[in-house]
């Protein structure tokens, strides 16, 4: 009865909460901006709860404010040196951001910002352009010599030339596209597998019972995307700090 | 110039915040609370993401390699030529991506915890560039 509602794309529509039309383009206020301003909210709050120091003994906002400073910090200097630490708030932010959508995107009916291409690419162009400016404002020239390795025989170095220049080009588009098709497949498959439960529970007499078999798989499911939440949070700042890393030290 | 002022400032800032802090961190014996929960993830978690790294990189040369010659195409009017170059150097450049990817697995894994952060930089910069 209920299997012709379930339709696994719904939850990614974004839908206007207050509609807004300046100079003839759509600012409506949609549920992604609220999850945004959510996520943004969360991070804040996280942040100057942790940080205020208080009585002396950490709380427990507070410890977990420490080990997410610690946790990026580290990732910072160990991908991109102590001169990267110059970008730690970017790429703490952009950690943040990432993380608690990516989480607050778990909870049922929530809405995931970072399944949507759209966000996950402005956040990767963000990183690519920061790489590029930095890079050619700190080392002018010798940024380009990121394109050129050394000990490359000249005849063929045109040829390896532009397959490093794809390599860099392609480098926004797999960084956006690998947070964002996580995001997406994963929580398509979980309203996939809860779908299944509802028309099992649907069907008639004795098959009813089956619906455990997809409840599993949907429990199973949500701690698989917990993770997945966490590491693709954390494999996006890994590359933005190792990108960085170009834009500093480009080659030698 | 301006640079290696705002790093010496920095630097010595840090330095200052974190210099008993760094000095307790040192000492052997007082860190397990921040490597503990990264090793037990450390298996399947970074399996994954490698293996979803290399194939998004993959993919993601391919596709760019092809939108340039495709692009290039339409702007000089040599139809098929440049979409058919590009798109074979897209799947060399993937091909360099996956093998960068892979190889210094050591450096993408560890997030460098304990070592002292002095010489740091040095050491993982030239291993990446030699990788590029």
């Amino acid at each position: 009865m209920a299997a012709p509602a379930i339709n696994p794309i719904e939850q990614f529509a974004i839908t206007p909460i207050v509609s807004a039309t300046i100079a003839g383009k759509d600012f409506s206020f949609t549920n992604s901006a609220l999850y945004m301003l959510i996520a943004v909210g969360l991070a804040c709050a996280l942040m100057m709860i942790g940080a205020r120091g208080g009585d002396g003994i950490p709380g427990r906002l507070q410890s977990l404010a420490e080990m997410a400073y610690e946790f990026v910090a580290g990732m910072v200097r160990s991908a991109a040196g102590e001169h990267g630490m110059r970008f730690f708030p970017m790429v703490f932010c952009l950690f943040l951001f990432i993380l608690l959508s990516n989480l607050v995107g778990l909870i049922p009916h929530a809405f995931t910002v970072t399944s949507h291409i759209i966000v996950t690419v402005s956040l990767a162009l963000l990183v690519f352009f920061t790489v590029v400016i930095v890079g050619i404002k700190e080392n002018g020239l010798h940024f380009f010599k990121l394109f050129v390795p050394s000990g490359v025989p000249i005849y063929i170095l045109p040829l390896v030339v532009l397959i490093e220049i794809i390599s860099f080009l392609s480098r926004p588009l797999s960084h956006s596209v690998r947070l964002f098709a996580n995001m997406l497949a994963g929580h398509i498959t979980l309203n996939v597998f809860g779908g299944f439960v509802v028309m099992l529970l649907g069907a008639a007499g004795a098959i009813k019972v089956l619906a455990v078999l997809p409840l599993a798989m949907t429990i199973g499911l949500d701690a698989l995307e917990l993770l997945v939440a966490f590491l693709q949070a954390y494999v996006f700042t890994m590359l933005t700090c190792m990108y960085l890393n170009d834009a500093l030290h480009p080659g030698h | 110039m301006a640079r290696d002022d705002d790093d010496e400032a920095l630097r010595a800032r840090l330095d200052n915040l974190s210099g008993a802090l760094k000095a307790q961190r040192q000492k052997p014996g007082a860190t397990p609370p921040q490597g503990g929960g990264e090793e037990s993830r450390d298996g399947f978690g970074s399996a994954m993401s490698l293996g979803l790294r290399a194939a998004s990189e993959f993919a993601a040369a391919i596709v760019v390699g092809g939108l340039l010659g495709w692009q290039l195409d339409r702007w000089l009017g040599t139809k098929p030529a440049f979409l058919i170059a590009f798109f074979l150097i897209g799947v060399v450049a993937g091909v360099w991506n996956v093998i960068r990817v892979t190889s210094p697995l050591s450096r993408a894994r560890t997030p460098v915890k304990d070592v002292p952060n002095n010489e740091l930089p040095k050491a993982p910069a030239g291993d990446d560039e030699d990788g590029d």
